[in-house]
């Protein structure tokens, strides 16, 4: 079955100017950031000498990847599970954007398509518990502007579109492939102007918290010894 | 529609705001996710779950929204989308203020929490520096700036007393000793070693001036003390003015310079170590040409290189171990007092979390100037009090002066059964006398208070019984008042030579107490030592625009501590006199 001129150029011609303009918007936003000047130490280096500078940033920069680094994922596991399935959901969906138009027949396989919608569906799930959590939860509520329902909301939607997209069958219609094109787009458009953007500011702020830190020697962070003997 | 006109103070923080952004700055404010990861690590959040306004992320976007109307894209156009909101009258400063100063420490415990890198501590710090910059802070961050500005040091200490109590402190050596070249040197040329401490060492703590110097004597050092410059803390650290940190920094390098010092050794505080050892060359864009270090290096390098012995027998009662956030988290010193205090005590016990990870005492941030948050910061500080309580111990060591009055602020308030002290007064308790120095003969007599009359003014009868039975035994004459009225009568009829007065009593407090005894030309010369267990209250004798106090001691104070400052206090009297 053929697809429509529509799906053609929603799966194509759309992705591309909406990469090109994510790009552009992202250069220009880089070039802002940079432009102002980056705070340094001129002192001698303090703490532990096993590190430094180099060895904090990038400690720093695979910190997420190291749920037992922090106290705050490493108290919270099912917390940093969750986050972890929640990104392999987008790679799985940003991935799935690519395959769909130039590389089709790799959805030949079963379980190719089934891995997709397993890790799409799952990020899908997550979404929804997020919301509910940011929504139900007062803190959550107070720290939440509309942007952040809205990124969420516009990822969760777009999960489970990817899910239904994952097979790339048209023949009941090209509706889900078009809406998930369409979804897509908008989600490049859209994520250099909202929180989503964070993960072209992660590598930035890491970067320097790390350089610092390990120049201080504190980081990589020596985690907290249970005492042996604790006395009541 | 009305265009509100924005305030000239709010104006001037915007206006600054666009000048104190630096890239690592921009990125704590353009990459929060609002994931709340952050939120449980602070303090105040633990002990306030209820209240979403204690969240790290929450205070962060009170800064952030006005970051983002000025600055961001999406909060220049849609700024009801990101909650982006500018500030436009004195009030919204004083919202600010009450985030920045009086619901943040700046303890940093948040900024290692968090999974995106956002260093919330910093662009708090920014923030009170910006508020400080209008004039818009709290009364005793102002007190403590000016006296840092003008006097040289945050607690206003004079330099004859500053000299006077070395001489005080170089004469309690020598009869310790028994040696009368024991010395504390002040502003010798070409030193190994320029010692800086604390004002709160010379004003509360001078025994701990003693105990560097017994330190140093031991190892032989070539060491110094500065007449000027001596003072290593830095009130800019906490009050986010950059200026005042670059110049109080400068003041002590200067010194260092000037005197041909090879070593800058800065006695153990947490913010002065921070300030400077790390941020005082940065803010005083200088770099310096000589190495400097902690004491806590100094004392393990000397019994490492086998300059100093000790004998952790000596300190056998049951120790625990309180990481200040500006060593820890900030200049990673954690493992270098853990490795001490296991050379100079015999039971050490951890509390947890601990090193980069411990929570903050409360009072750190400057907060223990700033009495009108007090309720929130004693609150906050359930989660330390429980952290200490776990551990057993009879006392806690802390490489920080700032954390000593935090801690025995909260363990009076939590009615734990321990106390506080520095690793510096268990080194030298554990010293082991070189063969060369023990005594052949018999130790002197401690002096006493013979022959002086004291009269203690305080409304709790305990305190009273047990504070005249300490200056009794040690042969002083008492005269007791339980309550203001009394002690001002007894004061003009006895001319007592000394009065130890406590702030806290119902009818006229302490402060009223003490203008009337300044006003009174009967009165006016009476050294007056106050005698507390609210250190939040300083201020009603502090502020006053009398002279100072001759001395202060918290409470529970110990029989030593009030017997040493009184006899002090005394001295210093007689010699003046
Ligand atoms: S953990 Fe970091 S990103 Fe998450 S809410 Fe806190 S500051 Fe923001
Ligand atoms: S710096 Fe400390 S006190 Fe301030 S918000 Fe973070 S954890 Fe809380």
């Amino acid at each position: 079955m053929h697809e429509s001129q529509l799906l053609h150029f929603a799966a194509h011609r759309l992705q591309e100017v909406a990469l090109l303009i994510m790009a552009t918007v992202y250069t220009i936003r880089l070039i802002w950031l940079f432009r102002f000047k980056a705070g340094g130490d001129r002192q001698g280096r303090t703490g532990r000498f096993s590190t430094s500078p180099q060895k904090g940033a990038l400690y720093s920069l695979a910190n997420i990847a190291m749920p037992w680094a922090m106290e705050s994922t490493r108290t919270k596991p099912v917390f940093w599970i969750q986050f972890a399935l929640f990104h392999l959901g987008v790679t799985a969906a940003i991935t799935l954007s690519f395959v769909i138009p130039y590389a089709p027949s790799v959805l030949n396989n079963g379980l190719v398509v089934f891995g997709f919608q397993a890790f799409i569906g799952a990020a899908c799930l997550i979404g929804c518990y997020r919301m509910y959590r940011r929504i139900s939860d007062k803190t959550m509520r107070a720290i939440s502007a509309p942007d952040d329902y809205f990124s969420l909301a516009l990822l969760t939607v777009w999960f489970a579109f990817g899910v239904l997209a994952a097979p790339n069958d048209i023949s009941n219609g090209e509706g889900i492939m078009i809406t998930f094109f369409m979804l897509t787009a908008f989600f490049l458009i859209y994520v250099p102007f909202s929180k989503i953007g964070h993960y072209l500011y992660y590598p930035i702020t890491r970067y320097y918290l790390g350089r610092s830190l390990g120049y201080r020697g504190v980081f990589p962070i020596q985690k907290s010894v249970k005492p042996q003997k604790v006395a009541h | 529609m009305a265009t509100q006109v924005r305030s000239h103070k709010a104006q001037k923080v915007l206006d600054r705001l666009s000048k104190k952004l630096n890239r690592q700055m921009v990125g704590s404010m353009i990459a929060c996710v609002h994931c709340g990861m952050c939120t449980e690590s602070c303090h105040y959040v633990q002990t306030n779950p209820d209240d979403p306004t204690y969240a790290p992320a929450y205070k962060a976007d009170q800064i952030r929204k006005i970051f983002k109307r000025h600055h961001d894209w999406m909060g220049r156009v849609f700024p009801w989308w990101v909650h982006a909101k500018t500030i436009l009258t004195d009030e919204d400063l004083e919202e600010l203020k009450d985030i920045a100063f009086g619901k943040c420490t700046n303890c940093r415990r948040c900024t290692i929490n968090c999974p995106m890198g956002v260093d919330f501590a910093t662009v708090n710090r920014m923030v009170r520096g910006l508020l400080v910059h209008v004039g818009v802070m709290p009364e005793g961050v102002s007190v403590v700036s000016k006296d840092q500005w003008e006097i040289g040091n945050q607690m206003g200490v004079l330099k004859e007393d500053y000299i006077d109590t070395i001489e005080w402190m170089e004469e309690e050596l020598q009869d310790e000793l028994e040696d009368p070249e024991a010395k504390i040197p002040i502003d010798k040329p070409d030193c190994d070693i320029v010692y800086t401490i604390n004002p709160r060492e010379v004003k509360y703590d001078p025994r701990t001036i003693a105990d560097a110097a017994k330190i140093f004597y031991y190892a032989g050092a070539n060491w110094t003390m500065a007449s000027e410059g001596w003072d290593m803390t830095n009130f800019g650290l906490f009050s986010g003015d950059d200026d005042l940190g670059g110049t109080v920094a400068k003041r002590v390098y200067e010194k260092v310079q000037e005197l041909n010092g090879k070593m800058l050794v800065i006695s153990e505080c947490g913010h002065g170590y921070r300030s400077t050892r790390c941020e005082g060359p940065n803010w005083g864009g200088v770099t310096l040409p000589f190495d400097s270090e902690s004491s806590v290096d100094t004392m393990l390098r000397y019994i490492k290189e086998g300059k100093i012995k000790v004998d952790k027998t000596k300190n056998s009662t049951p120790v625990t171990f309180h990481d200040s956030c500006n060593n820890a988290r900030s200049c990673g010193l954690y493992e270098e007092p853990r490795e001490l205090l296991n050379l100079v005590c015999s039971d050490f016990r951890e509390m947890y979390p601990n090193r980069a990870e411990n929570y903050c005492c409360t009072g750190g941030g400057g907060a223990m100037s700033m009495g009108e948050y007090t309720p929130r910061r004693l609150k906050s500080a359930e989660v330390k009090a429980n952290q200490l309580r776990e551990t057993g111990a009879k006392i806690v060591i802390t490489s920080c002066h700032n954390c000593v009055d935090g801690l025995n602020d909260l363990i009076k308030h939590y009615k734990l059964d321990m106390g506080v002290t520095q690793l510096v007064n268990l080194v030298a308790e554990a010293l082991v006398p070189p063969e060369k120095a023990v005594p052949a003969q018999e130790p002197k007599a401690a002096a006493t208070l013979k022959g002086y009359k004291i009269l203690v003014v305080d409304d709790e009868p305990d305190t009273l019984t047990y504070l005249t039975t300490v200056l009794e035994d040690n042969e002083a004459t008492t005269l007791q008042a339980a309550d203001g009225a009394t002690g001002i009568e007894l004061a003009k009829k006895e001319k007592p030579d000394l009065i130890t007065l406590d702030i806290s009593m119902p009818g006229m407090d302490g402060g009223e107490v003490f203008a009337r005894l300044r006003e009174d030309p009967e009165t006016r010369m009476i050294p007056v030592c106050i005698v507390s267990g609210k250190p939040e209250l300083r201020g009603l004798i502090y502020d006053k625009p009398h002279r100072p106090p001759e001395g202060y001691l918290d409470k529970p104070v110990e029989e030593e501590t009030l017997v040493l400052n009184a006899r002090k206090i005394l001295e210093l009297a007689r010699k003046q006199n």
